[in-house]
């Protein structure tokens, strides 16, 4: 459901009315014009149990919001956990009994701007493992500057993250079409999301051959984040996709900061996509999760804002060949998104992992 | 196969290979290879199993599940026995005892590695295959020397805390002992002093001698006492380092030391400045030279001491006419409260008083010697 107003207490009727006795996930577009601690207390006023984010864009059908609120309901909510200081890896997973027989969807929420959030994802998976699917992105602003953005009852945080789990059984499909320009290469030096030495040398210098020369285009002061936007590290893996990551600024070191962190020694490709491999790669994420799907009644899409930076008003083709893949399959499907800082699923239900640049579809059964 | 396939999987060695031997933790060492193997071969879980002859328990696993702590049956026994390297299952009901995933679909895989232990990875898909498992052998063999560092590496934590807690308690107790005595030994001691001045005209000579015995056996042990506290307080001095000129400091020592017999000390003029405790410096030579004259039945006792020196070391001698050691006893010199003699005014502690020292300076001492003509002492000190 999308809510356009920006009345507390219309919004709050609305999520009542729409909820009925669920709980709710919230995804609020940053532009929106709604304070964000006054629409929890009213909410918990209303005995609403909900969770949610503030991301740079929300979707909801064919439409991308630079403004506005998407609602999913948690249908057979079990748990919603609010976990803090994610960065200073000292956090607890809430323990949680899984009954073997049933099927499970966890979806969380992480400041996507906060440090270590690969550490999180691994004490999730260390926690609940294959119990339950995984699902979820990173919110936070456009800016790139870190402040509050995500929420629940007891208020709104940064550095940190909110997660629900439901009996619900979701059907995940993961894909980015970013294709191999040059490799391997080997991380030799990282410190979190910082690469400091690509094969024993200074990381810009190789990564400016190899994409001056594919892009026939030169890197100046001011240009990088231009150029590099088309550019991403691709980790490599065995029998998926890569994991990508975005470079989003060289420093005075000519070390690379990249969104998501990347472990020392890693294999990594320098990739490259066009119009049509990002398009088709966000046809088939769609497909992946069809093909799995039994009788799906709801669609959440998780798109990396990048993306929509990569492919300005392209961006939005990619949108409606996603949701014209789901709506020929499931005519009634409910589809709505948000456009995030780094994506979250487990490739085959294999080990959890952050995302750049990828496209995450989940059909959910309930 | 193209090269650069083939350059793929070297380098996909080369990050595991990186990813082992990062840390001597146990669970560190598995979270920092398991993760990324379960991460890089998009596998599930990975855990490690090993068995002693009563039980196999799971000492690590990602993600956490039940814990598997159970007997060792002959079955199960024998069933590992038979992975001399590695093993993939697709069906794992004879190992349905250890592998507790239940396993609808996919594969698993066993590896040996040694010291009663093994690895298991289980994937849900089948992107497992023999030349995988061949592959990953070698990388598997690393990380069990690994595992077996981190725990031998446990034990002597383990031990090295232990030791430390029951010397704390040892040298805990020995000042204790000694602080509670001093007080009553003196007591004794100045009545004894008292009785012997104050009624030594109804005293006849038996009872004169003995509360002499009484005074002596008093003086001894205090000695004693001042030994243990010295003992168990040596290492723990706060006084700073300083340069301590050695010839000053022998000098000050044989003018404290009570003796009526003639000493013929040989000391070279230019022995070296030590960095070092000077208390800690004085204990050692006055026990050295105190050991030299009291053990010793010649009419002039004679002493010398010399030294040498090279990079890290400096190495001196004390050596003396006395009575001399047998060599059997060469070693038990150096433990508390070994005595060769029974003189009344021995306690024992001296020499090791001396070792312990010398162990601060990260030194070592030892022994030469010819019984009735005499012994010398040589020992190290670090520069």
């Amino acid at each position: 459901m999308k809510i356009d107003i920006t009345n507390i207490a219309t919004i709050v009727m609305d999520i009542k009315n729409h909820a009925k006795n669920n709980a709710v996930s919230i995804a609020i577009a940053e532009n929106t014009a709604i304070e964000i601690n006054d629409l929890i207390l009213a909410l918990n006023k209303a005995n609403i149990t909900f969770m949610g984010a503030v991301f740079p864009k929300v979707v909801h059908n064919n439409t991308i919001l630079e403004k506005g609120i998407v609602l999913n309901t948690l249908n057979n909510l079990e748990n919603l956990f609010l976990i803090e200081n994610i960065s200073k890896k000292n956090h607890k997973i809430p323990p949680v009994v899984f009954n073997e027989s049933e099927n499970y969807s966890l979806i969380t929420y992480v400041d996507g701007l906060t440090a270590n959030i690969s550490h999180y994802l691994e004490k999730l998976y260390e926690n609940y493992g294959m119990k339950t699917n995984y699902f979820g992105g990173g919110a936070g602003s456009l800016t790139l500057q870190q402040k509050p953005c995500v929420f629940n009852k007891d208020g709104f945080f940064e550095d940190a993250a909110v997660l629900s789990i439901s009996k619900v059984t979701s059907r995940i499909g993961v894909k980015h079409g970013w294709k191999k320009v040059d490799g391997p290469f080997i991380i030799t030096k990282s410190e979190g999301n910082i690469i400091q030495e690509i094969n024993w040398e200074t990381p810009f210098e190789i990564y400016k051959n190899v994409v001056e020369k594919h892009a026939k285009k030169q890197f100046t002061d001011h240009n990088f984040f231009d150029l590099a936007k088309g550019y991403p590290f691709g980790i490599l893996k065995d029998d998926a996709e890569c994991i990508v990551r975005d470079p989003i600024a060289v420093n005075d070191n000519g070390e690379l900061v990249c969104v998501g962190e990347i472990e020392e020694n890693s294999l990594v490709d320098i990739l490259n996509g066009n119009t049509k491999t990002l398009i088709d790669a966000a046809k088939n994420a769609a497909l992946e999760s069809i093909k799995q799907a039994v009788n799906p009644n709801k669609a959440i899409l998780i798109d990396c804002i990048s993306r929509v930076l990569f492919l300005e008003e392209e961006f939005e083709t990619e949108l409606k060949e996603i949701t014209k893949t789901l709506k020929n399959a499931y005519p009634n499907i409910h589809i709505s998104g948000a456009l995030t800082l780094g994506e979250i699923s487990s490739y085959g239900e294999g080990f959890l992992e952050l995302y750049n640049k990828t496209t995450v579809v989940s059909l959910f059964e309930s | 196969m193209k090269i650069e396939n083939h350059i793929q999987d070297i380098l996909q060695l080369y990050e595991f290979g990186m990813n082992i031997g990062r840390t001597l933790d146990y669970k560190k060492s598995c979270d920092s290879f398991l993760k990324l193997l379960l991460k890089r071969k998009n596998l599930n879980a990975a855990y490690v199993l090993e068995h002693n002859n009563a039980f196999i328990k799971s000492t690590y696993s990602i993600p956490l599940g039940k814990d598997i702590n159970i007997p060792l049956t002959a079955k199960i026994k024998h069933r590992l026995n038979e992975i001399k390297s590695s093993v993939l299952l697709n069906n794992t009901a004879v190992f349905s005892e250890i592998i507790t995933i239940p396993m609808k679909k996919g594969s698993v895989a066993i590896f040996n590695l040694q010291n009663n232990s093994f690895l298991v990875l289980y994937t849900n898909k089948n992107n497992l295959s023999a030349k995988d498992l061949s592959k990953l052998k070698p990388i598997i063999d690393k990380f069990s020397v690994n595992l077996e560092a981190c725990r031998t590496f446990e034990k002597q934590e383990k031990l090295l805390k232990d030791l430390q807690r029951q010397n704390q308690e040892l040298n805990d107790y020995a000042q204790l002992i000694s602080h509670d005595l001093k007080s009553p030994i003196q007591s004794i001691e100045a009545l004894t002093t008292w009785v012997l001045e104050d009624h030594k005209e109804v005293l006849n000579t038996d009872g004169k001698e003995n509360l002499k015995l009484i005074k002596e056996n008093v003086e001894k042990i205090d000695t004693l006492v001042k030994g243990i506290l010295a003992y168990s307080t040596i290492d723990k001095t706060e006084e700073k380092n300083q340069n301590v000129n050695l010839n000053v400091l022998i000098e000050d020592i044989i003018e404290k030391i009570d003796t009526p017999k003639k000493i013929n000390l040989s000391v070279p003029k230019n022995l070296p400045n030590l960095r070092g405790n000077q208390s800690r410096l004085k204990l050692l030579f006055f026990h050295l030279l105190q050991n030299a004259i009291q053990f010793n039945t010649k009419e002039t006792i004679k002493i010398a001491i010399g030294f040498t020196e090279n990079d890290t070391f400096w190495q001196f001698y004390v050596k003396d006419n006395g009575n001399g050691i047998e060599e059997r006893f060469f070693d038990k010199i150096f433990v508390a409260f070994q005595k060769l003699e029974d003189n009344y005014k021995a306690t024992g502690i001296g020499l090791s008083i001396v070792k312990k020292i010398i162990e601060i300076y990260s030194g070592e001492i030892w022994v030469e010697s010819i019984v009735a003509k005499g012994t010398t002492f040589h020992f190290k000190l670090k520069k």
